[in-house]
């Protein structure tokens, strides 16, 4: 059961003109169900492009996306998947709940049904007491977690997410990681997650694709054995350090025998 | 809620204090500024201060009360009040006619790129028009408009004048608004698949609110200007434009008269912009305190 299927990928900026850019060459990657994939590399390796192609915001130059067994245009018209981004993105004018009824409304939902889903999300992110607050009433990981509830309301099967956790600090960072797995045990998602934290791919990923830029492509696949029972232990566990060594020296290349000092997460 | 009160009750003893600070300086000057102005090789470059080129601001504020003409029974106070209340009913016209013209403009130039490209500049364009001349054309081309038994109403114009003067930073203002839409929020309405017009109403409208305030405000105060030029350069009878220049023709006799159909003028475009202002507050009620304004 493939969630994710790209087949042969490439994406060309601005073909034909002088600002030519090549973003992606040659991506191949499939992601089954239920399973938690991250994408990370530097800056310009087309992470966030090739996130974009999966939820059909761009259109590949070449190649095929297949997502939940369709072309990704009809998967995005049938809201087969959620959207995370590094903002919030919240709507200041609607309160949190009428955040989280965004989608549905979008979808026709009637109202009371709504409301229901609402505060089922809201109970599983752990915030039913803010259902009537505004967003900038709330704390930026607060925020989030109401993004990643309102990137499930729907029930899609897949969540996609670009670098959600990327503007807040290292401590709710991490405790927003732990409830992302908690949410995601719940809720059975299938996840593509972009970042740039290798400690925060290992921690939550099945396996961490890592890509290299110039052109944009995929330089090398870890697997990430942590099982599914992951909590602050994990943490220190050898496997942990081992699957960051693995991701870190892909993303040196080969150059990278001297693992573990300097150039850390970002 | 406090706060608000508070806030409220700091710009109104601002909004006095000026107001007297004004006064001060008029009543001060008139104390002992020279009676003939002050003249430097023939050219005068202060203002008389005698009784028919500065007259008291108490006088100007009793005249309110006295007779409109000697012997009539109607004062002052009730005819600037008439007039007022035509011209703030021609301004709302135009006010509104300037708000569905600018926002619907606003609306096309962010929908299609090339209408922004051809549309813009005209609009920046017309609004170096002088209205003095403008007005005319308009009254002219109004008389000659009858659609079955539809005929063009005199006060017609001036609205139009006034709706010419506001459309323009309502569809500039709001045009900016409709463009303010983070690219990340757009992008997620994207995902939801949401038409063009969903989005615009789900999300550009509401990030557009903050811009549309101040350009909306501006436009309630551009359509009384509209209105009460267009009153003046035109003669149309009943406003307050043409309360100014019937008593401004009494100013050798009457000099105080005309100063209180100017405060009509003056208080028909706060009217105006308060009406807006309160608009302003009820829709940002919830909107976080330090967005802009």
């Amino acid at each position: 059961m493939t969630a994710v299927s790209i087949r042969n990928v490439s994406k060309v900026f601005n073909q034909g003109k002088p600002n030519q850019v090549e973003a992606l060459r040659d991506v191949s990657l499939e992601v089954k169900r239920g399973e938690f994939v991250s994408l990370i590399g530097p800056s310009g390796c087309g992470k966030s492009t090739l996130l974009r192609l999966i939820a059909n915001l761009l259109e590949a130059s070449s190649g095929d996306v297949v997502v939940n067994d369709k072309s990704a245009a009809q998967a995005r018209l049938d809201q087969d998947y959620g959207m995370a981004f590094q903002q919030a993105g919240l709507f200041e004018w609607r309160t949190v709940q009428k955040n989280i009824e965004l989608p549905l409304e979008l979808k026709g939902w009637d109202k009371p049904d709504r409301a229901a889903r609402a505060k089922e999300m809201l109970q599983l992110v752990q915030l039913p007491e803010f259902a009537d607050h505004y967003p900038w009433q709330l704390s930026g990981g607060m925020q989030q977690r109401i993004a990643i509830a309102r990137a499930l309301a729907a029930h899609p099967p897949l969540l996609l997410m670009d670098e959600p956790f990327g503007a807040l600090d290292e401590m709710t960072r991490e405790y927003m990681q732990g409830e992302l797995l908690r949410i995601c045990a719940a809720t059975g998602s299938t996840v593509v997650f972009v970042t740039h934290s290798i400690p925060e791919a290992v921690y939550l990923s099945n396996r961490v694709v890592v890509m290299s830029p110039r052109p944009g492509r995929i330089t090398k696949t870890v697997d990430v054995s942590l099982g599914a029972d992951r909590n602050e232990d994990t943490r220190n566990r050898t496997t942990f350090f081992e699957a960051i060594t693995a991701v870190r020296e892909g993303l040196r290349g080969m150059h990278a025998a001297h693992v573990g000092l300097g150039n850390d997460d970002r | 809620m406090t706060a608000l009160v508070v806030r409220a009750a700091r710009r109104t003893t601002m909004f006095v204090a000026a107001l007297a600070l004004v006064v001060v300086v008029w009543e001060s000057y008139r104390a002992v500024g020279p009676q003939d102005g002050g003249t430097i090789a023939g050219v005068r470059i202060l203002p008389r201060t005698s009784e028919y080129a500065m007259p008291h601001v108490w006088d100007m504020f009793s005249r309110f009360g006295r007779p409109e003409v000697r012997g009539s029974d109607r004062t002052v106070f009730e005819s600037v009040l008439a007039g007022a209340w035509y011209s703030f009913r021609l301004s709302a016209a135009g006010f509104v006619l300037g708000g569905v013209v600018g926002v619907g403009l606003a609306v096309l130039m962010a929908r299609f790129k090339t209408v922004q490209r051809g549309v813009l500049p005209y609009l920046v364009v017309s609004q170096t028009v002088p209205l003095i001349a403008l007005a005319p054309l308009v009254v002219s081309w109004g008389g000659k408009l009858e659609v079955g038994p539809f005929v063009w109403p005199r006060w017609l114009s001036a609205s139009v004048l006034g709706a010419f003067l506001a459309f323009f930073p309502i569809a500039v203002g709001t045009l900016r608004g409709l463009a303010a839409a983070s690219g990340s929020s757009v992008e997620l309405m994207q995902s939801y698949a949401a038409s063009w017009t969903k989005t615009l109403f789900k999300l550009r409208f509401p990030t557009a609110v903050p811009y549309m305030v101040p350009a909306f405000r501006l436009g309630a105060s551009a359509s009384v200007i509209g209105v009460v030029v267009a009153e003046i350069s035109t003669g149309l009878k009943g406003g307050i434009g043409r309360l100014i220049i019937e008593y401004a023709r009494e100013a050798t006799g009457d000099p105080a008269k005309v100063y209180t159909a100017i405060f009509g003028a003056a208080a028909l475009g706060l009217t105006m912009a308060g009406v807006v202002v309160a608009v302003d507050v009820f829709v940002m009620r919830n909107r976080p305190k330090e967005s802009i304004s």
